[in-house]
């Protein structure tokens, strides 16, 4: 590695200004498996962070550690300034900052589309029937089916489900997005609706960590991208060094493998 | 492009006979065969019900079977109480079936209104039970029972008026199902009385809706409208107290029940106590507290180790020293508490498989958002763990029903037990005890095939689609 090189490595390690989530040293075992072993990474302020892996190498375990979904074992995560702690108040607190969406949508199928929206907003912000559903309403156009509202998620194509559990994460107006694999369950073309309301999502200046097997939205969009295999961080980098010049072996023989 | 219909598959009587029924050479033969068992079996059935049958037993006795040792000058309670079920039930069907329509139309769906008819179609073996006492009250030889026929003529035309309750404006579904709850209320009570005491079902029901109803719009603060609503809760309660104390009028109390009255209302009861508790016992069992988690888990399994008999007779003889002294507790409450008891724990297992079966995905989800854990279980995990469960749980109470009928050990003359009665009468001493038994038996089945058929309607129409 020149020194030159070793620069543009270590500069893509960190993010620039202020970091809205911050991993340090986080180990989480399943058993006596080592799901992740000595994480760091910091996600700064309107960044939209990648992770890319091969499957088993920890990258969802990452992403749910932070919103608590699995509880790490050792190290420490903090969440605006928050650090997350066994406290259920404190979790909550973290969990209203972090929106997530999964690869199996996990949209509420007993209930509208409209009521999947508006649930959390009006129980835990309690906001009006009234309001809680103008502000559905205006999610809804933004991911670009207004006219699906009344109907239930099993009426929906699955890109069409996969962009209303998009739209009620951001009903909680979260401060940050975790999306574990959003178009791993999508047929290849719907894949694309979903994406773009990603990328709209990331240029709207929304922090983003994505797990994801796009490498053409990382391309585009990421501000920086995370190799993981094994439950470690192999390589961080922007996106062209990442796919023009990646470092590590490991690394270049995933790339290889998948692109 | 042409629009193809789907190719018409019409098969005409001689096909249909020989794909269905002479498909190959051995089910040729099973045919053969089976044909004339079949048409002997019939035969014989077609005797036993229209020509040799002795059902003077049953017809002369018909107001015994229905209400058994009840007081006959009280009778007339009994005939309000079924004209007010009849009216909750009404009101009822009416208003799920405009509550389904709006939501088929907010979601785009066809829906067509079902009707009473439909209803009364489904539930055929209830008409068919009811043809029968019709024909045998048809005799003039009945002993007691009022007018059937004027009876059955206000139960319909009640019926009709109660699914009126579909033309309610949209914001009115919900008092749709408080008039149904009111209903079935006053008709239980109707009977069993409207004492001092009686005040709580109405009063929870009207208590908490007016908890919920409370215009509170005009106070900002969250804590003053909750002290608001409160204090309406309570103002109805307090009005419906009243009420009852002021009537205070005594009614026939479930000791005095019998016959298929008995039957239907203690198996009822049991069911409706049974659901709550059995539901407490599965998310207890669930629970991450150990002292719960091992009483619920001990509770169930004991339970589910014991034969309600014992239950039953243990109900009598060894309640009394477990609870203080003087309590006197009646028969059938102890009867009803044995039967609730069992129930529920079977009810807690069938509700914590269908809490299992629900994806770990849904839970994550609600967490995700930030929802409390409460919120999460009643809001998300629950309503649909229930739905799935549904056919197991009806087929639980339907067990309850035709298990009721083992209260004769304790000497509660319910349904069966009627017939004993009757053979002890002269006249039917020494006759065949095969009519009252095929009679009783039908009644069963009428009741336990209407559960059945209309918990796969509720399946149907509560199925989610994934």
């Amino acid at each position: 590695m020149t020194s030159e090189q070793q620069q543009v490595f270590s500069d893509a390690t960190q993010a620039k200004g202020e970091s809205v989530i911050e991993l340090r040293d986080v180990d989480k075992f399943f058993g006596d498996f080592q799901a992740l072993a000595d994480i760091n990474m910091n996600v700064g302020k309107q960044e939209v962070v990648v992770v890319i892996g091969p499957s088993g190498s920890g990258k969802s375990t990452l992403i749910r550690c932070i919103n608590r979904l699995e509880k790490h074992d050792r190290g420490t995560i903090v969440v605006d300034g928050i650090e997350l702690s066994d406290d259920i108040k404190n979790i909550q607190e973290i969990r209203r900052e972090t929106g997530m969406v999964f690869q199996q949508f996990n949209l509420f199928p007993h209930l509208t589309v409209i009521d999947n929206i508006t649930l959390a907003p009006r129980q835990v912000r309690h906001e009006a029937k009234d309001e809680a559903e103008a502000n559905a309403m205006q999610l809804l156009e933004r991911v670009g089916i207004p006219d699906q509202a009344r109907k239930y998620p099993g009426q929906l194509s699955g890109g069409q489900q996969q962009r209303v559990a998009i739209a009620r994460s951001l009903a909680m107006k979260p401060k940050v997005m975790l999306f574990d694999e959003p178009t791993s369950a999508l047929d290849p073309e719907m894949i694309k609706e979903v994406l773009d309301v990603m990328v709209e999502l990331a240029e709207g200046g929304m922090t983003m960590i994505c797990v994801t097997h796009e490498m053409g939205f990382a391309r585009a969009v990421a501000d920086r991208v995370v190799f993981m295999a094994d439950g470690q961080i192999v390589e961080v980098g922007t996106p062209e060094h990442f796919f023009t010049n990646p470092q590590e072996e490991r690394t270049k023989l995933f790339l290889s493998q998948i692109l | 492009m042409t629009t193809a219909a789907p190719p018409v598959n019409q098969l005409t009587p001689l096909e249909w006979v020989r794909k269905n029924l002479f498909k190959n050479w051995w089910s040729g033969v099973l045919t053969i065969l089976l044909i004339p068992l079949i048409l002997v079996l019939g035969y014989r059935a077609f005797l036993f019900f229209f020509v040799n049958g002795q059902w003077e037993a049953v017809q002369r006795n018909l107001t015994l079977f229905m209400i058994g040792t009840f007081d006959r000058e009280m009778e007339w309670r009994i005939y309000s109480q079924i004209l007010l079920f009849v009216l909750a039930f009404g009101i009822g069907l009416g208003t799920n079936s405009a509550a389904v329509q709006d939501r088929a139309e907010d979601a785009g769906l066809p829906y067509e209104r079902s009707s009473v008819l439909a209803t009364v179609g489904r539930m055929w073996s209830l008409v068919v039970f009811l043809g029968i006492l019709l024909w045998f009250a048809s005799t003039d030889d009945v002993g007691g029972l009022l007018n059937p026929f004027l009876l059955i003529g206000a139960a319909v035309a009640v019926l009709l008026v109660g699914f009126q309750a579909f033309r309610f404006p949209r914001r009115l579904r919900s008092a749709g199902w408080l008039l149904t709850a009111t209903f079935l209320v006053l008709g239980f009570q109707v009977v069993s009385g409207f004492d001092v005491g009686g005040w709580l079902p109405l009063g929870l029901t009207y208590g908490i809706a007016a908890y919920m109803v409370a215009p509170v719009g005009r106070f900002e603060a969250g804590w003053l409208r909750i002290v608001m609503r409160l204090v309406a809760a309570v103002a109805v309660v307090a009005v419906i107290r009243t009420i009852y104390a002021l009537v205070d009028s005594p009614g026939i109390g479930w000791d005095e029940w019998s016959g298929l009255h008995l039957t239907l209302m203690v198996s009822a009861i049991a069911i409706v106590l049974a659901f709550p508790l059995g539901l407490l016992l599965a998310l207890g069992r669930r629970s991450t507290l150990p002292a719960v988690r091992i009483m619920s888990t001990m509770y169930i399994e004991v339970i589910r180790g014991v034969p309600l008999i014992t239950l039953l007779f243990m109900g009598q003889f060894i309640l009394g020293f477990m609870l203080p002294a003087g309590t006197d507790l009646s028969a059938v409450s102890r009867a009803i508490a044995a039967m609730t008891l069992f129930t529920a724990a079977y009810v807690a297992e069938i509700v914590r498989g269908g809490l299992q079966a629900l994806p770990r995905g849904q839970t994550e989800a609600g967490q995700a958002l930030g929802l409390a854990p409460p919120t999460i279980m009643n809001r998300i995990v629950l309503p649909q763990a229930l739905r799935a469960v549904i056919p197991a749980m009806v087929g639980q109470f339907i067990s309850l029903f035709k298990d009721s009928s083992l209260l004769f050990i304790i000497s509660i003359v319910e349904f069966l037990r009627v017939r004993s009665l009757v053979h002890t009468q002269p006249d039917f001493r020494a006759v065949s005890i095969a009519e009252t038994l095929v009679f009783v038996a039908i009644g069963y089945w009428a009741f336990a095939f209407a559960m059945s058929r209309e918990s796969q309607r509720l399946e149907r129409r509560l199925r989610v689609t994934r």
